[in-house]
């Protein structure tokens, strides 16, 4: 628990500060992660939520924009309904739905 | 510069806001420190509910804002301030204390007030963004999601981040999205000032509380009991809201004792009193729940007073409910609007007929009763002896034949034990698992109510 709070800043902020500017300002987008121990699981998520606020980050695919979140594996499991639209380093992808208009 | 201004007139209209309940005479260093740990919280508070207003009425000059409550309350104090200033009586030092005793309490309570400090320095450099999954996935969020979400901040409630807890209220948030306004930017420093002011507030408040009331010795040993608590400066500097929501407790407690054993008794004390109930509930959803149990409590012992069956000091009556309600509704009022227009719903009690199931299960019961036994001992993550053992060994061989009969003491232990009763209550019909609950929340919800135990405590030290 000490040692997340102590990487927030790189693992959250300074990560995704590149996949901002290519998502909207404000809304929702969806989210995928990679598998792991549920701690794991879903404190990669929050801090994706926490680095991305204003915009909401639902933790479903079910949206036009999806962030990928993968720090400690390749993006292997991702659903097939989504394909992805950029590789922005330190494990963060940007995927698209892809019946979405 | 206008974070300057604005942390400057916060604390302004906090102190005209507490001198129109009624200035303290004699004791000046203590009525100080008392005014100033008070003024810093309540004026945290006062800012968060500006900004809260300033969002939903569209408000954006936020420095505007600041300075018309200032002027409202300067009017307001020029028009309302009580005459003349509220006076106690002088506490005397402990009887049978050796000289040298009381001369080493002061020698050790300085180094231990210092340490406190370098600890909470340190430990806020270590985390920046609090320590802890609260502070960023609740707490600091939302202060995010206010700041940065310009017209769409309530966004932040949005039903697609349930696990966020969008019914929790704003204190937190609110006032340090207000400070990041005026700062022009998220600095992780702003919160991490708030949650730290909130811990020496409330040590601040406890000594000079107690230093007013009982004299220099209880005060350095109360303060002492707080500081050498680990898991308070580490909460204090965590983050997260327990810390504040004990000091708004404690903020009750104390200006209900002040008011009860002032020599000039009238409401103002009362009424600031219902105000830090109020801003408690604003803080927590916790804080709701003392509010309704203070009230009822005071309540309670109005009804016997008025049947005289309590044998208690007068000091209740339904006079002083009038005025702890008024003074809590202008922020109830806030909070009602919150929790119907702008809120996300709880998850505690979406499921009622599960809860009444758990109810009804024994099994339940003993699992929190074994916890909370458990936590008596251990929330403070003591490294010996558990602060709670010491003073419950001692309260039985110091206790206060007129703290005992004062009002006020009975009506804030009414009001802490039913509070406690409440909390173990949302444990047995909690939707998540229980074990997982009681292990990730009941530590920090007995530190809620610990510096209130403390000041309890030490009030029934004899003078």
């Amino acid at each position: 628990m000490k040692n997340l709070a102590q990487q927030i800043p790189s693992r959250s902020d300074q990560r995704f500060a590149p996949l901002k500017g290519a998502l909207p300002t404000h809304g929702a987008v969806g989210y995928v992660g990679e598998a792991g121990a549920p701690v794991d699981v879903l404190s990669d998520y929050y801090l994706t939520q926490y680095a991305l606020a204003p915009l909401v980050v639902e933790n479903s695919t079910n949206h036009p924009l999806v962030i990928g979140n993968f720090p400690r594996s390749k993006p292997s499991q991702v659903p097939d309904n989504l394909t992805m639209i950029r590789d922005f380093g330190n494990g963060v992808f940007l995927f698209a739905l892809k019946d979405s208009k | 510069m206008s974070l300057v201004a604005a942390i400057l007139l916060g604390f302004a209209s906090s102190f005209l806001l507490l001198r129109l309940g009624g200035s303290i005479k004699g004791q000046p260093v203590a009525s100080a420190i008392f005014e100033c740990s008070l003024a810093a919280g309540v004026g945290i508070g006062i800012w968060s509910v500006v900004y809260f207003i300033a969002r939903i009425a569209g408000i954006h000059h936020l420095l505007l804002a600041d300075v018309a409550v200032f002027l409202a309350l300067v009017i307001a104090y020029v028009l309302f301030r009580p005459r003349p200033a509220v006076a106690f009586n002088l506490a005397a030092a402990v009887p049978g204390m050796p000289q040298w005793l009381e001369r080493m309490l002061a020698i050790a309570f300085l180094p231990a007030l210092a340490a406190a400090l370098y600890s909470v320095v340190v430990r806020t450099l270590a985390y920046p963004h609090g320590d802890g999954w609260d502070a960023f996935s609740i707490w600091n969020l939302r202060a995010r999601f206010l700041f940065l979400g310009g017209e769409q901040w309530r966004d932040t409630f949005s039903p697609q981040i349930p696990w966020s807890h969008p019914d929790y209220p704003l204190l937190i948030p609110a006032s340090a999205a207000h400070f990041w306004t005026l700062l022009g930017r998220d600095d992780v420093r702003v919160p991490a000032a708030i949650t730290v002011v909130f811990t020496f507030a409330t040590i601040g408040l406890l000594f000079s509380t107690l230093h007013m009331l009982r004299g220099r010795t209880a005060a350095m040993l109360g303060s002492l009991t707080l500081v050498a608590t680990p898991a308070f400066i580490e909460q204090g500097t965590a983050q997260y809201a327990d810390v504040p929501l004990s000091f708004f407790f404690l903020a009750v407690i104390a200006l209900l004792c002040l008011s009860d054993e002032s020599s000039a008794k009238h409401g103002n004390f009362v009424a600031l009193a219902g105000l830090a109930a109020a801003f408690s509930a604003w803080t927590k959803n916790e804080g709701l729940l003392f509010l309704a149990a203070i009230f009822a409590a005071q309540i309670l012992m109005t009804i016997l007073y008025r049947r005289k069956i309590s044998g208690m000091q007068p000091g209740t009556s339904w006079r002083s409910c009038v005025y702890f309600f008024a003074g809590a509704l202008p922020f109830l009022l806030v909070l009602f609007y919150f929790k119907h227009a702008v809120a996300g719903p709880g998850d505690l009690f979406a499921s009622g007929s599960s809860a009444m199931r758990k109810l009804v299960e024994p099994a339940r019961y003993w699992a929190v009763l074994q916890w909370f036994v458990k936590d008596f001992f251990r929330f403070g993550r003591w490294l010996l002896v558990p602060g709670t053992v010491l003073l419950a060994g001692l309260f039985f061989a110091v206790k206060n034949g007129a703290s005992e009969r004062s009002s006020a003491v009975r009506i804030s232990r009414i009001a802490l034990t039913l509070t406690l009763a409440g909390y173990a209550a949302i444990y047995l019909i909690t939707p998540r698992d229980l074990y997982w609950h009681l292990r990730f929340s009941s530590d920090r919800l007995f530190l809620q109510l610990w510096p209130s135990a403390i000041f309890l405590f030490f009030l029934g030290w004899q003078r």
